[in-house]
Parts: C-alpha cells; sequence; structure tokens
C-alpha cells in the first residue's frame, strides 16, 4: 500500500497548520462564522443537528491497521465510541467539538490521514473496486491510478472552485463495485487493440434532484494521458458547468445540456490543445505502482482442508462462506467481506473495539490491509484460506460476521435525519426495521441478491435511486413519508429506478417491502434476482400488491 | 409558545435560551408566549457569535401538558438520534424526555413550521 | 480604494497602480486605464493610437479566446472573481499564461480571498486588489503556504514528481 513519503507529510503538516490556527481565529471572532463556514467545510468539518461532524477522507477506501486503529482512538476520545463509514467509503464522526478539531486533524497527519476536500466544490476522494489487488478479474491495481488522482487533486491550483463537487471513481474489471456510473467521472481499465492498458471514460453520472447514469465519452485513452484527458474534462467543466443554480452545476447537467457527442467534442479539442505536457511521467506512476506490488503472498494450495473440513461441519460458517467470503487471485486465499450490517444495528456503523479488532485480524490475517466499500461494508482482502475459520470466529464473536452481504438486509442507509442537518426524515430506522423484518437468514438467502438503498432526503447520499428497491425520505406536512423506487442499479448495468408510487407512511414501508418481496418470489423464474424479475414484469404486480388496499 | 434555540460555537451542541443564558436541556428553555419578548431574545442571541451560531425560533405545542417543539427535527435535537436511544440528550431521561419522546400523532400532525426549509 | 498587491520576483508587496480601472458607464480619465472587453472592442483601436497602456476586464464567464490577437497589445488582463466560488478564472489566468504566452500583468479583482492566493499564483495571477484587507505579508505567506506541490502549473514551482526524481 501507499505510504506517504517526506513530501507527502510536509504537505500535510502545512495544511494542518494553517488549520489550526484559522479555528483559533475563529474562536476569538478574528473571523466570522460566515468566513469560517467555508473554511471548516474546506476541512470536511460540518454543523450537523447534534454537534459539529467531521469527515475524514479514506483514498480509495483503503486503510492500514494503524489507520484504522488511530480512527478507534478518535472514536474513543473525541466522539462516543463509534464512527459511521459513508457511502463515499469515508468515515464520518457525528460528535465532534470545535475545539478538538486541530487536535483530531494531528492525530490523523500522524498516520498520514486528514479531511481534505471531503467537502466543498472540489475533486473528493476517488472511489475504488474494494477488492483491487485481490480479484482476479481484474487487468490492473485501480488503486495505482487512484493514488496518482489523489496527488493531482490535492489542492489543485485551477480545479479547487469548480461549480459543484466532483467525484471519479475508476474500476479495472468487469464487475463493478464502486457504482462507477453514478460518479462525474467513471474510468473502466480496458485494453487497447495492440493490447496497451486504458481507460473508458464515463462522464456526467450523479443522483441528487436529477439522477443520471454517466454515458461513456470515449472508449479507450491510453493510459499514460489520463492526466492530460482528466484535465481536458475539468477544464470544459470548470468554464462551461453552470453557476447560477446549484442544484443545477453537476458536471451532468452540462453533459446532458450539450448532449454527449457536443460535451465529448469540447473535450476532445481542448484536450489536443493541453497535449502532453500534463500528464504525469511514468517514472511517478512507476513509484506509486511499486507501493502496491509485488505483495508477499504464500504459495499455498488452491484448497485448504482446514477451511473444507469447517465448512462441512458448521452451518454458520458455511452460511458465511456462502455470501461474505469471495475467490482471491492467488491460489489459498480469499477475500472476506466484513459486514456492518448487524441486524437492527446502524448501517456502516462501527464502534471503536470493533475498529480495533479488524486492525488487529488485518495485521495478522490480511497483510495489513483493509478496504471500504461504497455500500457500508469493510473487506479484508487477503486471507489465507487456512486462517478464514479463525477470522470468522473472531468475527462472529464482535457482531461483525453477519452472513448477509448483497442480501436484503445489507442496506445502504445514510445518516439521514438522525444526525443530518439536510435530510426531510430518518433512514436510519427504517433500514432497522426492514433487517429485523427480515432477520431469517434462510429467507434472506431465498431471496437473494436485493440492494436496498435509503436516503433521507433528494441529495441521494444514500444512493436510493440506484438501489433495486430505493428509499427516500420526504416530508409531508411534517410527517416523514418514504417514497419508494424499483429497478435501479449502481452495478455494471447501472440504471436509476422508477417511482412505485405515491409516498407511503414510515408504518407502512416494511410492510411494502415485504409485499414486493412477495410478488418477487411468486413472479421469479430460473436464476433470476429480484431485479431481474422487475426488468422482466415491469412495475405493475408490484404497484398492484402495494398499492392493492388503496384501490 | 416559543422558544429559542442555537448551536454552541465551541462543541456544536444543541442549547437553548434561558433568561440570558444558553443552558442544554429541552427542559429548562425558557418559554415565550410573547412574541415581541421572544424576537429581542433572538436578537440578543444572535449577537453572540463567539458563544453560539444558527440562532432561531421555534414553535412549541402543548403535548399533555408538556410544551413540545412542533417540528420533528426540533424533536430530534432536543433528544438526540433515535437509532441507539441512548446517544445524546435523552440519556438523562426525565418527564419532558419521554414527553418529547412519546410526542408523535399530535405534535407533527400540527405540521410544519418553517424550520427545515430555514 | 482597493488596495493592490503585486509579485515582484515571486515576493508580494504594495505596488502603485498606475491603471485607471473604468466602468462602461464613465468616461474615461486620461491615461491608462481598464476597461470592459465590450469596450475594448469599439474603443480599444483607438485608445491604443493614443498610445495608452491599457487593460482589460475579464468577466468570469467570458472567453480568454476572444483577446487571444490582443493580448501583445496590452498591458494588463484583470480577471473577476466576482465570488470567491467561482472559479471559472483561474482557467482563464492559465490559458493566458500557457497557452497564449501573455506576458503583462494577470490581477485579480473582485472578491479576491488570502484562502485563494496560492490557487492565483500558482495559476500566474501576480497582482492583486485582496478583498479582506491581506497585507503584502499574509498574502506572501498564504500564497507559500504549502512547501510541495502536485501539480505542474502557470508558476515555476517544481511538482511534487519532479522532486522525487531528482
Ligand atoms: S441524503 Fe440527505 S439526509 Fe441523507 S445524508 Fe445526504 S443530505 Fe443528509
Amino acid at each position: 500500500m501507499y505510504r506517504y513519503d517526506e513530501i507527502d507529510k510536509q504537505f500535510l503538516a502545512d495544511r494542518t497548520a494553517e488549520f489550526r490556527g484559522q479555528v483559533e481565529r475563529r474562536l476569538i471572532n478574528e473571523i466570522t462564522e460566515e468566513q469560517f463556514k467555508p473554511i471548516r467545510l474546506m476541512n470536511g468539518l460540518y454543523l450537523q443537528l447534534h454537534a459539529y461532524m467531521l469527515r475524514i477522507a479514506i483514498p480509495y477506501g483503503s486503510l492500514r491497521s494503524r489507520q484504522l486503529r488511530m480512527l478507534a482512538e478518535i472514536a474513543r476520545t473525541h466522539d462516543k465510541g463509534y464512527g459511521h463509514f459513508t457511502t463515499r467509503t469515508n468515515m464520518q464522526f457525528h460528535w465532534i467539538k470545535l475545539r478538538e478539531a486541530p487536535d483530531i486533524i494531528d492525530k490523523l497527519a500522524t498516520v498520514d490521514m486528514h479531511s481534505i476536500q471531503t467537502s466543498g466544490n472540489c475533486i473528493r476522494n476517488t472511489t475504488a473496486d474494494p477488492h483491487a489487488g485481490a480479484t482476479a478479474e481484474e487487468l490492473d491495481d485501480p488503486r495505482v491510478w487512484c493514488e496518482a488522482v489523489r496527488q493531482w487533486s490535492s489542492v489543485h491550483p485551477e480545479f479547487s472552485f469548480l461549480p459543484r463537487k466532483f467525484k471519479i471513481a475508476i474500476v479495472a474489471s468487469l464487475k463493478d463495485r464502486a457504482a462507477v456510473r453514478i460518479h462525474d467521472i467513471g474510468l473502466y481499465m480496458r485494453r487497447g487493440r495492440n493490447g496497451d492498458l486504458g481507460f473508458e471514460v464515463a462522464v456526467g453520472g450523479g443522483l441528487g434532484r436529477t439522477p443520471y447514469v454517466a454515458p461513456t465519452i470515449r472508449q479507450f485513452i491510453p493510459a499514460a494521458r489520463l492526466f492530460s484527458y482528466l484535465e481536458a474534462i475539468l477544464r470544459v467543466y470548470n468554464r462551461y458547468g453552470r453557476r447560477d443554480n446549484s442544484f443545477k452545476a453537476r458536471i451532468k447537467i452540462l453533459v446532458a445540456s450539450l448532449g454527449v457527442e457536443e460535451f465529448a467534442r469540447q473535450v476532445e479539442a481542448e484536450w489536443e490543445k493541453i497535449g502532453e505536457g500534463s500528464d504525469l511521467p511514468d517514472t511517478e506512476l512507476a513509484r506509486i505502482r511499486g507501493a502496491f506490488t509485488p505483495l508477499p503472498f504464500e504459495t499455498l494450495p488452491a484448497s485448504s482442508s482446514a477451511f473444507e473440513e469447517a465448512r462441512l461441519a458448521d452451518p454458520a460458517f458455511a452460511r458465511f462462506v456462502r455470501n461474505n467470503v469471495h475467490p482471491h487471485k492467488q491460489p489459498g486465499y480469499a477475500i472476506v467481506d466484513v459486514s456492518l450490517k448487524a441486524i437492527g444495528e446502524t448501517p456502516g456503523d462501527c464502534s471503536a473495539e470493533q475498529m480495533d479488532l479488524i486492525a488487529d485480524l488485518a495485521e495478522r490475517y490480511s497483510l495489513d490491509d483493509v478496504r471500504v466499500t461504497h455500500e457500508q461494508n469493510l473487506v479484508l482482502p487477503h486471507v489465507r484460506l487456512d486462517d478464514v475459520p479463525t477470522v470468522h470466529a473472531a468475527l462472529a464473536a464482535a457482531g461483525l460476521a453477519t452472513p448477509n452481504v448483497n442480501l436484503i438486509s445489507d442496506i445502504i442507509a445514510c445518516p439521514g435525519l438522525d444526525y443530518c442537518a439536510l435530510a426531510n426524515a430518518r433512514a436510519i430506522p427504517i433500514a432497522q426495521h426492514i433487517a429485523e423484518r427480515f432477520a431469517d437468514q434462510d429467507r434472506a438467502e431465498l431471496i437473494g441478491e436485493l440492494k436496498i438503498k435509503i436516503s433521507g432526503c433528494i441529495n441521494a447520499c444514500g444512493h436510493h435511486h440506484v438501489g433495486h428497491i430505493g428509499i427516500l425520505g420526504v416530508d409531508k406536512k411534517g410527517e416523514e413519508f418514504y417514497q419508494l423506487t424499483l429497478g435501479g442499479s449502481g452495478a455494471e448495468d447501472a440504471e436509476v429506478g422508477k417511482i412505485l408510487g405515491p409516498a407511503l407512511p414510515e408504518n407502512r414501508v416494511t410492510d411494502a417491502i415485504e409485499q414486493l418481496v412477495e410478488v418477487y418470489l411468486r413472479e421469479r423464474q430460473d436464476g433470476e434476482r429480484f431485479l431481474d424479475t422487475y426488468r422482466r414484469t415491469g412495475m405493475a404486480p408490484f404497484k398492484e400488491a402495494v398499492y392493492a388496499d388503496v384501490h | 409558545m416559543k422558544a429559542l434555540t442555537a448551536n454552541r460555537l465551541i462543541d456544536g451542541e444543541v442549547v437553548f435560551w434561558r433568561k440570558g443564558e444558553w443552558i442544554e436541556r429541552f427542559a429548562d428553555a425558557e418559554l415565550f408566549d410573547d412574541p415581541a419578548v421572544a424576537e429581542a431574545a433572538e436578537a440578543h442571541g444572535k449577537n453572540q457569535p463567539t458563544v453560539v451560531v444558527d440562532v432561531y425560533l421555534i414553535d412549541l405545542v402543548d403535548a399533555d401538558g408538556i410544551p413540545t417543539p412542533v417540528s420533528y427535527r426540533e424533536r430530534l435535537r432536543a433528544l438526540g438520534p433515535t437509532n441507539p436511544r441512548q446517544h445524546g440528550k435523552q440519556a438523562e431521561g426525565g418527564k419532558v424526555i419521554a414527553a418529547l419522546a412519546q410526542a408523535s400523532g399530535a405534535a407533527r400532525s400540527t405540521g410544519r413550521v418553517n424550520l427545515i426549509k430555514r | 480604494m482597493p488596495t493592490y498587491i503585486k509579485l515582484k520576483d515571486g515576493v508580494a508587496a504594495w505596488a502603485e497602480d498606475a491603471f485607471t480601472t473604468v466602468a462602461d458607464e464613465e468616461k474615461l480619465p486620461r491615461g491608462d486605464v481598464i476597461i470592459s472587453l465590450e469596450r475594448f472592442k469599439t474603443e480599444g483601436d483607438h485608445l491604443l493610437v493614443e498610445g495608452r497602456s491599457l487593460g482589460v476586464r475579464l468577466e468570469a464567464g467570458e472567453a480568454v479566446e476572444d483577446l487571444v490577437y490582443d493580448l501583445p497589445r496590452l498591458s494588463v488582463i484583470a480577471l473577476v472573481f466576482p465570488k470567491f466560488k467561482d472559479g471559472r478564472n483561474y482557467s482563464s489566468a492559465r490559458l493566458l499564461r500557457d497557452r497564449y504566452g501573455f506576458k503583462g500583468e494577470i490581477r485579480a479583482v473582485g472578491e479576491v480571498l488570502r484562502e485563494q492566493a496560492g490557487h492565483m499564483v500558482r495559476c500566474g495571477v501576480d497582482a492583486f486588489e485582496p478583498y479582506d484587507g491581506s497585507t503584502p505579508e499574509q498574502w506572501q505567506a498564504a500564497a507559500h503556504r504549502y512547501r510541495h506541490v502536485y501539480q505542474r502549473d502557470s508558476d515555476a514551482r517544481v511538482p511534487a514528481f519532479v522532486e522525487r526524481a531528482q
């Protein structure tokens, strides 16, 4: 994994010193709240309902044990003993005190972490495949490119005051575990005709008030030319993106209003003028690449008797393997998903003790590597098959082995009205109720892959538009209501869901989910997921079931 | 009936106005029946930029003898999050906390004031 | 009157502003002036013939491309930052310096805050009318907040990837 060198460390130290000074100036009113607000936001510090919230960047969702332990330490010392992993693969602490924020930021810097550019109209944290470097499906390790993007985008002189926030995602396998097409720029690693590496470039995805799945604007850009091409896209956006209305300021609106072809033409024209001077030299890419490879894998047989025996002997372990364990590129290893969706708990929340435990497990059993997924789970990417039973037992003892990854209780939920100052309605308790209703794991497995995603307002941090079932909290005359959408997907078959019908009161939501599931079980044909059945039958039978009593 | 609320600058804590002071418990908040008095307090509060931020008045209704914020959002601010019921101000418990946690129906259906859109 | 800071050999200092900024509806005073792009298009040639030095004020959203052929005749381009959040003219500055080789003064006007000093200097801006009352010392410190930078840009700073290769 990438480690900060002296240059990275000094860069961060300069930033933390600046922030400390700014907080001090605010506390003695040398700068007003109006002047301070954009400054604190540039450092990821929001004022939420109950306290300040600090959003900490987890670059491309990758953590070392030391870093996770520091997050645990911050949770214990400066928060209420827990933290919340977000759909941006960042961590949010919800009970932060302004006067302690500079200390927290200093602590983070000791483990090469920060909260820079986790807010504001700049280039945010890059999302990557959480199985990067571990899955056999990939052409290259996308983290190499993410790290290069991280550096290139840090305090970018030209692109720090964009019309709106800007998010980039990179994957290198056909399977999309990073919701690439709902990003402002989505990059898919591809091989060109002569076998050279490059990217398919999609631009203009995003959720919120007007959701779009990003269209591809270029089938292939040679990898060596990535940064000049990014510069061209960002320059066109910075110059021509709308600034008169923040709801229309994302690049998706520019792409949609110009049309994909015209937008692409403008980018190409700009790119030709930029030339190669803005590309990153191969030496630097090689340096970054060296930080990610090679990993010290052992040479092991492809199968493990300890693993197989445990699977036969222990049905709970077998179930965990079915749902949470994935094949690894290296024989004798596995990718282990750690579910942060224990039934009845808050999706994405992790206690300090749990963080410490996962850090220990990562250090001992996963080459000191932990990943965060946009679905608010964690991953131990490099576990020897021999060790999976031990890891499972340790996770289970800490409530971290819920075997529900990709199942109905693996729900994304944003903080919603329980924490968020922008919310219309709560999201977390809805997730808790649904998960409790479907707590029976046999039933959950029978239902199979079903992605429920919940947002507390139209900002869509909970990705509801791309849930197989999406749930959006709305406010009707001061009451919490929920609008359901069906048929969304954030994966390689990305699509924005369609509205099922009028919003439902809070106490109807879980029943409605149950009704939708029943229709699916009744209608489904061989091997169909919920999403496939919906796509075949259309909305009608589902709508009929949920609104039957209304007629 | 109204109360005056804000977040404390130094730690973000939700606070309520009581006779010239900012206090943490909604149960102790000063209740204003006279709009002029409420607005005077608000002006006073807004003049304390090193103490509080986001100063505004909230509407209250009577819920079984206990004044309760009309808006659901404001009840959550006075209580804490509902996902773990033990975090935030609600941890302390008591009669008013219980009333706020119970208040749904009547208080909620009286409609929202312009707080959320603030 | 806004105060005026200029970079001399990379160091920010107070400077005497030789130019008068003139709004479109104002009558032209004597001497060197900064006028809008619109006015430059109609009156520019004539003013240059009079022997004046000219500056053009470019609003956010106006295209530097419109000025390309006139650049050698201009002494100042004043880039307007109407709000500190409006970053369009960072791109204008870069294009003026890197693509069109403008050697004159690029001046930032409008809501120009210390927090943006580093970005502006790196994009090739070399004169400032700070909106927040910053002194040259404060401006200098803010512009050089970071010992290292990650990108190659319009200033002479050496990006991290070059430092590392050395
Ligand atoms: S979707 Fe809305 S309620 Fe949820 S976290 Fe985002 S802004 Fe807050």
